[in-house]
């Protein structure tokens, strides 16, 4: 039973990375319905980022009390401020002259701009894994023969409390609402006023922001990174927010917590379970969409799907 | 990787084009030449060297050719019967910096129309050697890798396949040990640790499964018991779900088949997390780099690996060899420089075994590959080296490495009975 239980566990965190890169896609695609393909490497330049920063500070091991607490703070800050221009960036020049293009062309463009972002950061820290400093202690609990450690819990909790700001963010606030009109129909929010240039930009900062501190996160967690991490983690990202609903923040979340718990899952039950846990995963996406096309929580408005 | 893969093949591929071009008129100048001027040839008797000597995989070309260098020139030094003279012949097989079949097979075809040429010493990769063992084959050129470990290219059924123009003919021998045999020693040495239960993890590629399906074989018939064998995902990097698994079964060892890449350093780190820190990891040489002992950081102490050469600093019969080397090229000795100069003196001494047959006079390549082939307890830096049928060495010898403070220190010596 206790194996079951730190499986969850292990899943959770595994799933709250996930979900932390998803509310990306799901917020972009949600817009401009662009996949952007480029974000799970612009998740992967917020590991980079931090890594300069705490290489900037001369951070190579664990810290403790106040130099903690503002350590981390100023890195998470820099890592989201750096990739929410970075999206911002990428928007601007690469998308936004695309805006009315066929779907094929900023899809296309979108590749491109992951190959550029690859190879920027493989000529930064060259093709192999980088250590990434453990800055943060990671004291482990053990309840019950469950072992629970400080770092997973931090994964867990931030994705929980970026989730709940990004909701109330965008349906308490001026601009959030301006997002929900654009998402609805541009050319509408643009006849009422509204800036949808702005709004659009606005958006993709909060969603690279948010995959910046997934970056920084993932690189605490895992103590490693290297260039071409974002691919596979975005890919199950925007699987993510496919399962969950694309479109939808809570559902970004809800199927970012659901692939992780199903890849720790089948890992444990199915035997040689590691190299099977990826089909598990796609067939139960592929059996959600075929009883609800639209994903777990997706509306079913016709012009989303 | 997947996707960059693509342009850089596609470089590649041009680039070969390119030198294709380039060496083939090259090819028939040097044949030309060496008919035209056969009499003053016959003083000269070349050993062809093909081995990446460019780029990043110069690293480990330049010293391993060094070695071969240093056996010519020794030979030449004691004096060659028939007034005869070595000439050390060394082709690049890198092309943009990394090792190259298809250049590689190019640099054998030159070899061959060189009628001065009557062993080679190389490759240093497998991939490379599949590409030139049919046409050693084909001309009858005895050849001798001093590091390629793939057990497919001497084992039959495949390594019969390589042979096209003579099945019944092997040209190929190497002095390295092979990966199934680098698993053998692997699983021997956990068993001499006292280690019971294994759980064993590979990176599912031709070399790292390879390996990781011979330890467990080797393993079980050593009296071990193996708990799980599974396989990792290109581009996974949270093993936490796989290592809880192997935790919940209670092993006393861990084993790796697979690169650092591939998932060695990110499992090693992860071990700690998941209440499997003290349990011994033994790995093969994939993880045998610096980049292993970066990437896991504090988790790659304590950890072992093989490797498929014997350590020269602690052979006693390699004293003389590792002093001469640094003498001759004021390095330290490679990984490999010592097999290359084995390779080497093996074929200076069947070239010289084929002269004196032949009444002093220039042997034919058939002689030299004979020759070769018998091969039995020939004195070496590395021990004594002897082919088996299929072109192995008949001398195994493999070495074991812990991970102590961020450093990997030499353990002990393996030889395998075959």
């Amino acid at each position: 039973m206790h194996v079951l239980i730190q499986q969850l566990v292990n899943g959770l965190s595994l799933g709250g990375i996930y979900a932390l890169i998803a509310l990306g896609y799901t917020m972009v695609y949600g817009i401009i319905e662009l996949i952007n393909f480029a974000h799970g490497d612009v998740y992967t330049f917020g590991t980079f980022t931090s890594l300069a920063v705490l290489t900037g500070l001369g951070v190579s091991g664990e810290l403790h009390g106040p130099a903690l607490i503002g350590v981390v703070a100023l890195t998470i800050v820099a890592a989201m401020l750096t990739c929410g221009a970075l999206g911002a960036l990428i928007e601007l020049l690469a998308y936004r002259r695309l805006r009315n293009a066929p779907r094929l062309a900023p899809l296309i463009t979108a590749i491109g701009v992951s190959f550029i972002l690859e190879n920027v950061m493989q000529l930064w820290h060259g093709p192999s894994p980088i250590a990434f400093p453990e800055v943060i202690p990671n004291p482990t609990a053990t309840i019950a023969g469950v072992d629970v450690s400080a770092k997973q819990i931090l994964v867990i909790a931030l994705a929980l409390v970026m989730m709940t700001a990004l909701q109330l963010f965008i349906y308490d606030t001026k601009i959030g609402k301006a997002m929900r009109a654009t998402a609805q129909d541009r050319d509408a929010a643009q006849l009422m006023g509204i800036n949808v240039n702005t709004t659009i930009v606005v958006t993709f900062l909060i969603g690279s922001a948010l995959a910046g501190a997934a970056g920084f996160v993932s690189g605490v967690y895992y103590g490693n990174t290297w260039f071409f991490n974002g691919f596979e983690a975005g890919l199950k990202a925007f699987t993510a927010a496919v399962l969950g609903g694309i479109g939808n923040i809570v559902g970004a979340m809800l199927g970012g917590f659901l692939i992780g718990l199903i890849e720790a899952i089948a890992t444990q039950y199915i035997p040689q379970g590691e190299q099977w846990s990826n089909v598990v995963v796609f067939s139960v996406l592929v059996l959600v969409l075929i009883f609800r096309p639209s994903g777990l929580l997706g509306e079913s408005l016709p012009e989303k799907v | 990787m997947v996707r960059t893969g693509g342009f850089a093949r596609l470089a590649v591929l041009t680039a070969v084009a390119f030198s294709t071009a380039c060496s083939s008129s090259s090819t028939t100048s040097t044949s030309s030449q060496s008919t035209s001027s056969d009499a003053p040839s016959g003083a000269t008797i070349k050993i062809g060297i093909d081995l990446p000597l460019s780029g990043g995989d110069a690293a480990q070309g330049i010293p391993t050719r060094n070695g071969a260098v240093l056996a010519v020139e020794e030979a030449n030094a004691k004096g060659v019967p028939g007034g005869f003279k070595f000439v050390a012949y060394d082709l690049d097989d890198a092309v943009q910096g990394a090792h190259d079949p298809a250049q590689g097979a190019q640099n054998v075809k030159t070899f061959v129309a060189d009628d001065a040429v009557l062993a080679m010493v190389g490759p240093f990769n497998s991939s490379v050697a599949k590409a030139q063992i049919p046409i050693s084959n084909d001309a009858g050129l005895a050849q001798i890798s001093p590091a390629a470990t793939n057990p497919t290219l001497t084992k039959p059924p495949d390594a019969v396949k390589l042979r096209t123009s003579h099945p019944d003919t092997n040209t190929f021998f190497r002095v390295c040990t092979t990966d199934d045999r680098q698993g053998a020693a692997g699983a021997q040495f956990a068993r001499k640790l006292g280690l019971k239960k294994a759980f064993i993890v590979d990176d599912n590629e031709t070399y790292g499964k390879g390996l990781a399906d011979v330890f467990e074989a080797q393993f079980k018939a050593a009296g071990g018991t193996v708990l799980g064998h599974e396989h990792l995902t290109k581009g996974q990097a949270d093993f936490k779900a796989l290592l809880t698994k192997a935790h919940a079964l209670g092993p006393d060892l861990v084993f790796y088949g697979g690169t650092t890449v591939t998932g060695g350093a990110l499992l090693r780190k992860q071990m700690g997390d998941t209440g499997l820190g003290a349990v011994t990891f033994l790995g093969g040489d994939g993880i045998s780099d610096t980049e292993f002992l970066k990437s896991a950081g504090a988790g790659a102490n304590g950890s072992y690996y093989t490797v498929a050469a014997p350590e020269t600093s602690k052979l006693p019969s390699a004293t003389a060899f590792v002093k001469a080397y640094e003498k001759r090229w004021n390095t330290d000795v490679g990984p490999y420089s010592a097999n290359a100069y084995t390779a080497a003196e093996i074929e200076i001494a069947a070239i010289e075994k084929s002269l004196a047959s032949n009444g002093g006079k220039m042997p034919d390549r058939a002689a030299v590959l004979s020759a070769v082939a018998a091969t039995k307890g020939f004195a070496s830096p590395i021990g004594a080296v002897g082919f088996d049928p299929n072109g192995d060495t008949t001398a195994p010898i493999l070495s074991v490495y812990k991970i102590a403070n961020g450093k990997a220190n030499f353990i002990e010596q393996i030889v395998l009975k075959v």
